[in-house]
């Protein structure tokens, strides 16, 4: 009796919800309705069910929503309400979108509240707060009419993750902090001891706690969890708070996802200096925690460098271009990655698990691992993947996405996904093969058998595990499509020689082969971080003495963490 | 120039009248915010924010909040209003009023010349006599249905509607009373009221459910919807097959033996819902008692298709407390492992069924033998309404418990206020020097609250003092204001009264922080983001 293997997903902290909300559109753009004439065969698309639950709203329509929980500041939300837009139970202030959603008008909201007797005085006074603006892409989106080739000007404009949400979401997923407002100048929830303070708060946890319950008492066969995390606020506190009590309550397995922000966050009452020294002691701290206790763990940021970063330098993409500070187009690109590195176990009919995976890639407890993506592979028009395999010579396909980290070309494990490169892309028929039937690789009948092949050849003394699906990444709105250059067509592969794509036209889907590794170069990113711990001073960080971190809880969060690298040490593997 | 500006000279600062003015300006804007939802007749305010949630509320510091006042002043005057709610769960407005007028009253003697801490002083004197008062004034009362139905009604009534008060009034006694052990003069422990909402179009009611409602039900199709005679099982035991703890970090040789593994692991588990099964045959068999098993666990799929066919009713990730309350809701010991069950461990219920609304599943365990925890279940056309009410109820709750531990009431509707005064100012006339001009002041202050009573009832203010204090001054009796006619009645007849511990609070904690602000007399900000700047 095979069931759902459900996963529960989290999003703590208001980067995460970009990458979240980037994530949560690439789903739904590749659902599939059936009506669909597609080659793609049913086993190498996504078991939605694993990451989404269907529900019955209050108006008896069937909705369909991430198995999610997400946790931000209020004023992060902007015209999103917190029960969410599908179940009633909120105030529909616009007048033009009254008539399309579950919102009410507030003076039939406010008759039917004082029908009910909750005033003493059969009066309600109605304090009006001024209505949120909508963003020009949601408003079309709630009339039904987004234009596909409009220019939104998202990365000009949105000025919160709410205002790109394709997804919709269960009343049950939005948590807002109580009392902390999002200020754009400082970050007011600062450091990993005010996160993990306020977990312990009544307030927030007794609610948060059952709606956890909830979740899992739906699930038949909870696999485990995805949690992502900003790692240099108080955000990293609450996610590692709430990943102590998901261990203790229901011993699964977890995927956590520590979220760098591509710009220098500051803090209040605190100078360039002592930010720096509050972003290396939350670092510290939060590493220390996912070391004891997540199945594995993967920092992201698209920065080259954290930490010591002044002049916040960026990966770079070949052909990609993007503001390197600029949220909603940097967490697309993480999104991206997630969500196809995840694929490996979200398939149709795979026997992998979370668990599986997790253990496949982080051995002798080398729980952190790197990330690495080829966005858009750099398949060019009209080539076959065995060819371009062969041409790419020692040259490394993938960019690091997570920060100071270079795995190398030897030792390594790893766990690559490719998506969006057709069976027939793969080599030419036996009459037409010509050189191809030369290369070793033209026995391989799949491009996860040919990647695996390729990795074997070409990393030394490694393991890798393969998947692929035939399911390219949808470039298309809300996705930010104008970080591709002219030199993609439309489908994203590369344009040979000189051309370029039609002006006026967009890159609608593009294939990208993702990449989970690890290797003893990964205890560099370590050392990076203990390096950094030298100049700061806790003693002069107020924003951490007032929340009451003890100096020796610090030390021992660095001895452990010195451990935690030994195991990344040459002499402890292979 | 302070000095503060000579080591920074960015540093905003206000010193002396100009700090007080600071600080008295805040109070009072609070005290304006706050007036109108004083007493039975205050309004209630519904707040609409920008994406528009909808939040119904009166407590003073859910306005604060959601106003985004972010006045230091205001915020300390929020926070003790905070401190008065968790301690006793009434009075915030109360203490936002006393706290705003307090400093309303010393202003006008402060103006005139008079030193702070000769206000802070007489402070001290006045409400030391006050509290003399309120001692002499509180009634001891029996514990009986009656005394506790006045108190939870006047608690109620200055929250939701008179109708909805009434039927509030009932459950909330009823379950107390329910729950309280045979003393019944000890306070019972408030969290084995469990509050259940549950959101309905077309109905609102409130009823007290003498066993538990819980919020999910069964899991599996073929499970009995309703069963009556029910043996009730609790239990935090896993009946979940996890196949990935056998599999990672272990190698098999051949197909074979990864089966025979997986097959153990799983047997491991069909072991646990067989000895659950035994049970239910050797004290169901013959009879006609059903059984029902509450896990606190999970429980798979396969595991639920053998209890389902047993005709066992079972259910999975119960909530953490709701195990506490079923034990005595229902008797019976909560298990932690399946090795020695026996009779004495189940609880009983008279029926168990399971109620859906919509995609939320609610499983009812009714007719217990002798509940020790009961459950209010709240049912409303939306949240926020239900929200409203769960407040009011806790707040009645609260009031319930203070009178339990307290065994005594003072009368209410602005009785023990108009005594007071006239208590103090006679009291003033044996204080000698400038300080008997802040006991006046204090006296003063007191009577904002019938005052604002008034008002808010559409009454005279002054009208109302001049009658209340006078009537009082002729009468040994306490009297209060009757905000149905306008007139000064005898609280004490009526049956309207407060807690003791509430006035207590709110005298001790408002003469404190009046006297707190009065001495502040520099006001400054300075720090790492305005050296930026």
């Amino acid at each position: 009796m095979e069931h759902t293997r459900e996963i529960l997903t989290f999003q703590f902290g208001t980067y995460a919800n970009y990458v979240g909300a980037h994530f949560w559109n690439q789903q739904e753009a590749n659902f599939r309705y059936g009506d669909e004439s597609d080659q793609v065969a049913e086993e190498q698309l996504p078991h939605n069910d694993i990451l989404y639950r269907e529900g019955l709203n209050d108006y008896n329509r069937t909705t369909y929503t991430p198995r999610l929980l997400s946790v931000d500041l209020a004023g992060t939300l902007a015209h999103l309400p917190v029960a969410g837009e599908l179940y009633g139970n909120f105030v529909q202030r616009d007048e033009e979108l009254l008539p399309l959603g579950t919102g009410e008008k507030l003076q039939k909201a406010r008759q039917l509240a004082e029908e009910s007797g909750v005033s003493a005085s059969e009066q309600l006074d109605v304090v009006e707060q001024p209505q949120a603006a909508i963003s020009e892409y949601q408003r079309d989106l709630l009339k039904n009419a987004v234009v596909p080739e409009k220019n939104y000007q998202l990365a000009e404009t949105v000025s919160s993750w709410a205002d790109f949400l394709y997804a919709r979401y269960h009343p049950r997923t939005l948590n807002i902090l109580p009392g902390l407002v999002r200020d754009p100048a400082v970050q007011c929830l600062g450091t990993y001891s005010a996160g993990t303070e306020l977990w312990q708060g009544a307030a927030f946890n007794d609610d948060f706690c059952d709606r956890i319950r909830l979740y899992v008492e739906e699930c038949d066969g909870l696999q485990g969890f995805h949690m992502l995390h900003d790692i240099d606020d108080g955000f990293a506190g609450l996610a590692g708070k709430c990943l102590e009590h998901l261990n203790d309550e229901y011993g699964r397995a977890s995927f956590v996802v520590p979220l760098h922000y591509p710009r220098i966050t500051s803090y209040a009452q605190a100078d360039s200096r002592l930010s720096h020294g509050i972003r290396v002691v939350n670092s510290v701290l939060s590493y220390h925690h996912l070391s004891e206790q997540a199945t594995m763990f993967t920092p992201l940021s698209t920065l080259e460098t954290i930490w010591r970063n002044n002049d916040l330098k960026s990966r770079r993409f070949e052909g990609l271009h993007w503001q390197a500070d600029n949220l909603y187009q940097t967490s697309a690109l993480l999104a991206a990655f997630l969500d196809t590195a995840t694929l490996g176990y979200r398939l149709r009919g795979t026997p992998q698990s979370l668990r599986l995976f997790c253990g496949a890639v982080s051995p002798a407890g080398r729980k952190m691992t790197a990330a690495g993506m080829a966005l858009p592979f750099g398949l060019r028009e009209g080539q076959d993947l065995i060819e371009f395999l062969d041409q790419s010579g020692g040259q490394a396909l993938l960019t690091q996405l997570t920060p100071g980290c270079e795995p190398g070309a030897s030792y390594v494990v790893q766990s690559v996904t490719a998506r969006g490169i057709p069976a027939e892309r793969l080599k030419r028929p036996r009459e037409l093969a010509g050189d191809q039937l030369r290369m070793a690789a033209y026995g391989c009948d799949s491009v996860s058998q040919m990647l695996q092949l390729y990795y074997q050849c070409s990393y030394h003394g490694s393991v890798t595990n393969a998947a692929a699906t035939p399911l390219p990444l949808k470039t298309q709105l809300p996705f930010p499509y104008e970080v591709f250059g002219a030199a993609f067509s439309g489908s994203g592969l590369r344009l040979p020689g000189e051309a370029e794509r039609e002006a006026g036209t967009r890159v609608d889907c593009a294939p990208v082969l993702a990449a989970l590794q690890n290797s003893t170069h990964l205890g560099e990113h370590l050392d990076n971080l203990h390096a950094q711990t030298h100049r700061v001073q806790l003693a002069k960080l107020q924003a951490y003495s007032n929340s009451g971190l003890e100096r020796d809880e610090y030390e021992t969060a660095l001895d452990q963490l010195l451990e935690f690298r030994d195991l990344y040490a040459d002499s402890q593997f292979l | 120039m302070a000095s503060i500006s000579l080591l920074n000279p960015k540093a905003e600062f206000a010193r002396a009248a100009q700090a007080l003015a600071i600080n008295i300006s805040a109070a009072k804007g609070l005290q304006d915010v706050m007036r109108t939802n004083l007493g039975p007749k205050g309004t209630v305010k519904m707040l609409v924010s920008g994406a528009g949630d909808i939040k119904i509320t009166k407590d003073g510091n859910v306005l604060l909040h959601e106003m985004q006042i972010q006045h230091p002043t205001a915020s300390m005057i929020a926070r003790a209003s905070t401190a008065q709610d968790d301690s006793t769960g009434d009075g915030t407005t109360t203490t936002v009023m006393l706290i705003g007028e307090l400093l309303k009253q010393a202003d006008i003697y402060l103006s005139e010349g008079l030193h702070p801490r000769i206000m802070t002083e007489g402070f001290e004197k006045a409400r030391d006599k006050a509290l003399e008062v309120l001692e002499k004034v509180k009634v001891p009362v029996e514990i009986s249905k009656k005394s506790l139905v006045e108190i939870a009604n006047t608690s109620l009534k200055t929250k939701v509607h008179p109708g909805l008060a009434d039927l509030l009034t009932e459950v909330c006694v009823d379950a107390v009373l329910t729950i309280a052990s045979s003393d019944k003069n000890k306070p019972v422990d408030l969290h084995m009221v469990e509050l259940m909402e549950m959101q309905h179009k077309t109905d609102t009611d409130t009823q007290l459910v003498r066993g538990l409602v819980m919020d999910h039900g069964a899991r599996h199709p073929d499970m009995p919807k309703r069963l009556e005679n029910a043996y009730i099982l609790t239990a935090n035991v896993s009946l979940e097959y996890e196949k990935a703890e056998v599999n990672s970090g272990f190698f098999y040789k051949t197909a074979e033996e990864r089966e025979a593994f997986v097959r153990a692991e799983r047997d491991f588990i069909d072991q646990r819902v067989k000895k659950v099964i035994e049970l239910k045959r050797s004290v169901c068999d013959g009879t006609d008692k059903t059984f029902v098993l509450i896990n606190q666990k999970g429980i798979d799929p396969i595991s639920l298709d053998a209890l389902a066919k047993e005709g066992i009713l079972a259910l999975r990730r119960a909530k953490r407390r709701n195990m506490e309350r079923l034990a005595l809701a229902c008797g019976g010991t909560a298990m932690n492992s399946f090795d020695d069950l026996q009779e004495e461990h189940l609880g009983y219920a008279g029926v168990v069924y399971e109620h859906v609304l919509g995609e939320n599943k609610y499983t009812f365990v009714e007719d217990c033998k002798n509940p020790l925890s009961v459950t209010i279940l709240i049912k409303g056309p939306n949240k926020h309404t239900i929200t409203q009410i769960k407040d009011a109820i806790r707040d009645g709750l609260r009031a319930i418990n203070n009178t339990i531990a307290d065994k005594a009431l003072v009368p209410g509707a602005g009785a023990f206020e108009v005594r007071a005064y006239n208590e103090l100012v006679a009291f003033k006339e044996t204080i000698k020097g400038k300080s008997r001009l802040a006991v006046q002041a204090f006296a003063d202050a007191l009577l904002v609250i019938p005052k604002t009573l008034a008002v808010n009832s559409g009454y005279d203010a002054q009208d109302t003092i001049v009658k209340l204090t006078v009537e009082d001054r002729l009468n040994p009796d306490l009297v209060g204001l009757d905000i149905a006619t306008g007139e000064p009645m005898k609280p004490v007849d009526l049956g309207v009264y407060d807690n003791y511990i509430v006035k207590k609070q709110i005298l001790n904690s408002c003469s404190i922080i009046a006297s707190n602000l009065l001495l502040v007399d520099e006001v400054m900000r300075a720090g790492m983001t305005s050296l930026k700047g």
